[in-house]
């Protein structure tokens, strides 16, 4: 991330990207070919509970409860380090902090922290989020007056690996819906099987159902909209910087390729055409970079407009990640579309990264409505 | 003065100043050039295409597309055959060569309709017709009438025997796609002349339907070093010695179909297989020279060929806004139905807009095609009418004498030598913008039905991610998006400037 080095977090900021890197180096990057391959092979079961023992599901947990206590600025320096290389480990560090995030909004809701004390995987183990949709935009199940939870939660992402998972559910004969904590381990849930997705395959969604078992309720009754939405604009962030990482280890990609492929007698490098796409991808990976940097500026000085600037940023660089992944595959040509490399699930992964947080067309007309009602 | 009276001499001149008739106004020549039965046929194709979908294609090609994905060995050996049966294989090859002859401008309809579907599956047929289109503009009576014969007689024995262009190479991708690269590429599949015959050593990459094919239409070379003007073109049938089947590639979409690695050790290729050596007599006589000659043919092969993209991929283009007016007309967002959504339908408008564009497009290629291109033969009024009234036990009857060298002569004479830099550069010119124009209309509107579809889309069993997988490879494939646009500006852009230079 080209942020700010001059802060009082520059140090922690640049330990986790180092953090990030390395894990990717060791754990991603070698069998990213066979790790995109699920759910028709294996899952990288071991890398994942690898990033729980170096702690990168407990950045944003507070730290008294065993986590590093940082903001979503801080998971996003990792999450777009991982992105670079395999974004499937990237969205599942985002599932857990996205769930994170509301638990810790109902945690200050409640002034209590006795959510954190109902497990001892937080931190170690990632939670289960509905990562891709917000909850308007999907079927939840109901709540009944004693927290059981009976319905589907749609599109669960981590449903399948995950021990507990932060869902929305509607309270019968009440407005709006709250977040509860359930755990999937219930018998009474049932899980489908992986959902085939376009995108960061490695990072599963499930379709789960539950048939009537208890949950824990997070924060406030009914306030699970103000939740999401705080939750939103933080994680906002994080889903920029995923875009980022995707442009930026296109762009590498692309430029490696480029400088090694001869065609026409040459270097393709040296063609014009090639060239010129070359720059419009750097010049979108820069743009991206300095974006994101800017909107975590503004989130960690919690500037006025900070949550505007994210929302922006996240569905900007969204669109921008979406071009460069595309021109990154045609850089290759054929060698591009073929599994072999990692462009085409590049250009996939950036657009499954568009969807996070709720359909971005839907996060445009609610950042339209809320500029209009603040100018009301 | 009254400015619409016009002479003749003065109109001449006036439509003289460009764009000019031949150049952009193909579609309203056909009007007048083509017989009128031609529309029946193209009815006809688009009819069958739809039907074909209804009964074949959408019962099974989500399914197909999973299992393709699960196990990376399984090819649709299953489909080839109903495709066979229902005689897709042999339906625009002309009656002369024992097909059905449904007009070929039928075909690129017949094309977006499959697409608009699945053209994973499509490409098992629509490659078969590139193989088709490579073979053609031999104008090898002999090898095409034995080959062309051979397919409606291997699918009614329930084997269809498919046709493949075997041309790109590991070190050569667009190098042997574009006539005016061809000597700077570094060719590694190479002809050695021998008795009775070539012997030819080397590998080709990322066929389509490599493996599913019996009759690979395959291009080298003699000399590496001077490849065009040494080019051959032979024909290898399964079985031959020297020749096996290699990998398969790990696509992103198009999995039902394959890009297949062909491999040639020592595989020796008897003199009545070669459709095209360029070092031969004839050739080496022909009237306007050998390069001329090939790039005249490899033009004749991608106007063709690069229509056909463009009807795929105005066909995913069609699929994407299919799937996402149907999931727009039953998403509720916010107590309100998605399609109601005055913004939505905006989105689905201009996706509506998106496919007719390219539709207009790619027929105004195939009309090109048409009148100056693979096919203009065959659009002749009176060739036209004798192919489709005369029934086809006569020409099995007359079908020794397209053995005779004297036809081969006579068609190379016609599509050689009597062509003009004008209809090549119209034909290739117009294929070029039907090609990057539709396919970057399919991934735009591949991306737009994800933009509407939002988290539901991501998911496979919804269709919009596989058009999302599918069509990029149309960017990419009948050479890349971008080397098509340096065609473009070569044939009609800046072709009639003397200071331009050309893939400089």
């Amino acid at each position: 991330m080209n942020s700010i080095n001059t802060d009082s977090l520059a140090c922690e900021r640049q330990a986790f990207a180092d953090l990030a890197k390395d894990f990717s180096a060791k754990k991603l990057a070698e069998l990213r070919e066979e790790h995109d391959r699920y759910p028709f092979g294996e899952l990288f079961t071991d890398a994942i509970r690898d990033a729980g023992i170096i702690g990168l599901y407990g950045i944003n947990l507070p730290v008294d409860y065993g986590g590093v206590g940082m903001n979503a600025a801080m998971v996003a320096v990792i999450v777009e380090k991982l992105s670079e290389v395999d974004a499937s480990m990237a969205g599942i560090v985002f599932a857990n902090a996205a769930a994170l995030e509301i638990i810790g909004e109902g945690a200050a809701a409640k002034n209590s922290g006795d959510i954190y004390t109902s497990t001892d995987r937080f931190g170690t183990a990632p939670l289960a989020f509905q990562s891709f949709a917000a909850p308007n935009e999907s079927d939840m199940p109901d709540a009944d007056a004693g927290g059981s939870l009976t319905g589907t939660a749609a599109y669960l992402t981590l449903g399948n690996i995950a021990d507990f998972a932060v869902v929305p559910a509607r309270n019968s004969g009440k407005q709006g819906f709250s977040y509860y904590l359930a755990d999937l381990k219930n018998r009474n849930v049932r899980i489908s099987k992986p959902v085939v997705s376009l995108g960061l395959h490695s990072c599963p969604s499930v379709d789960v159902t539950f048939e009537g078992i208890p949950a824990r309720l997070i924060g406030m009754q009914g306030e699970g909209d103000r939740y999401f939405n705080a939750m939103r604009d933080r994680m906002s962030i994080c889903a920029a910087a995923m875009s980022v990482g995707l442009m930026k280890g296109s762009f590498k990609e692309a430029l490696e390729y480029a400088a090694d492929r001869y065609q026409g007698g040459r270097q393709i490098i040296d063609w014009g055409q090639v060239r010129m796409m070359l720059a419009n991808m750097a010049v979108l990976a820069r743009t991206g970079e300095s974006c994101l940097a800017n909107a975590c500026r503004e989130l960690d000085d919690t500037a006025p407009g900070w949550e505007q600037t994210a929302t922006a940023a996240a569905i900007h660089l969204g669109e921008l990640a979406n071009r460069a992944t595309t021109d990154g595959v045609q850089l290759l040509g054929g060698n591009g579309y073929m599994k072999d490399y990692g462009q085409e699930q590049r250009m996939r992964d950036a657009r499954q990264v568009q969807s996070l947080l709720g359909n971005a067309l839907f996060r445009k007309m609610d950042f339209i409505g809320h500029i209009i009602g603040e100018n009301r | 003065m009254k400015p619409l009276r016009i002479g003749r001499k003065e109109k001449l001149h006036l439509l003289e100043q460009g764009p000019k008739i031949w150049e952009a106004f193909n579609g309203l020549e056909c009007q007048h050039r083509l017989a009128k039965s031609t529309h029946k046929d193209v009815k006809k194709a688009i009819a069958i295409a739809r039907k074909f979908n209804n009964e074949v294609i959408r019962p099974i090609y989500l399914e197909m597309d999973l299992k393709c994905m699960e196990d990376h060995d399984y090819l649709a050996w299953d489909f080839l055959k109903k495709a066979g049966e229902w005689g897709l294989f042999s339906l625009f090859i002309p009656k002369i060569f024992g097909g059905s002859g449904l007009n070929f401008l039928g075909m690129y309809p017949f094309i977006e309709e499959i697409a608009s579907v699945c053209s994973g599956l499509g490409h098992i047929i629509f490659v078969h017709y590139l193989g088709l289109a490579t073979l053609f503009p031999s104008f090898n009576s002999k090898i095409l009438n034995k080959v062309l014969r051979d397919v409606p007689k291997s699918e009614k024995k329930g084997e269809p025997h498919l046709l493949d262009l075997v041309i790109t190479e590991p070190d050569a991708g667009t190098d042997v796609q574009e006539p005016l690269l061809l000597d700077r590429g570094r060719i590694g599949t190479i002809a050695k002349k021998v008795d009775g015959g070539y012997v030819i050593n080397g590998r080709k990459i990322f066929i389509s339907n490599g493996h599913f094919s019996y009759w690979h239409i395959v291009m080298c070379s003699e000399d590496k070093k001077n490849p065009a003007e040494t080019f051959i073109q032979c024909v290898i049938p399964n079985g031959s010695k020297g020749f096996s089947f290699g990998t398969r590639e790990k696509k992103m979409g198009h999995l039902a179909s394959t890009a297949s690695e062909l491999l040639f050790e020592d595989c020796f290729v008897p003199n009545d297989w070669m459709s095209i050596v360029c070092q031969s007599p004839d050739m080496i006589n022909s009237k306007k020279g050998i390069r001329w000659t090939v790039h005249s043919m490899i033009d004749y092969v991608v106007s063709s060929s690069r229509a056909g993209v463009g009807a795929i991929g105005t066909g995913i283009a069609r699929g994407a806004y299919e799937a996402a007016m149907s999931y727009a007309r039953k998403k509720n967002v916010g107590g309100e139905l998605l399609v109601n959504q005055q913004w939505a339908q905006i989105i689905l408008t201009d996706m509506y807009r998106n496919v007719n564009m390219g539709r207009a497009i790619y027929m105004e290629s195939a009309y090109t095609d048409m009148l100056q291109g693979l096919f203009k033969l065959l659009a002749k009024k009176p060739i036209h009418y004798f192919l489709t009234l005369m029934p086809k036990w006569y020409f099995s009857l007359i079908s020794p004498l397209l053995s005779l060298k004297l036809v081969t002569r006579l068609f190379r004479k016609y599509y050689y030598d009597w062509y003009t830099d004008e209809e090549r550069d119209a034909s290739s010119g117009w294929a070029s913008i039907a090609k990057y124009t539709c396919t970057d209309i399919g991934v735009a509107n591949a991306n737009l039905a994800l933009d509407l579809m939002g988290a539901d889309g991501l998911r496979h069993d919804h269709g919009a991610e596989k058009c999302y997988r599918d069509v990029k490879l149309t960017q990419i494939y009948e050479s890349t998006n971008q080397v098509n646009q340096m065609n473009l500006f070569c044939c009609l852009v800046g072709n009639h400037m003397p200071e331009v230079e050309f893939f400089k």
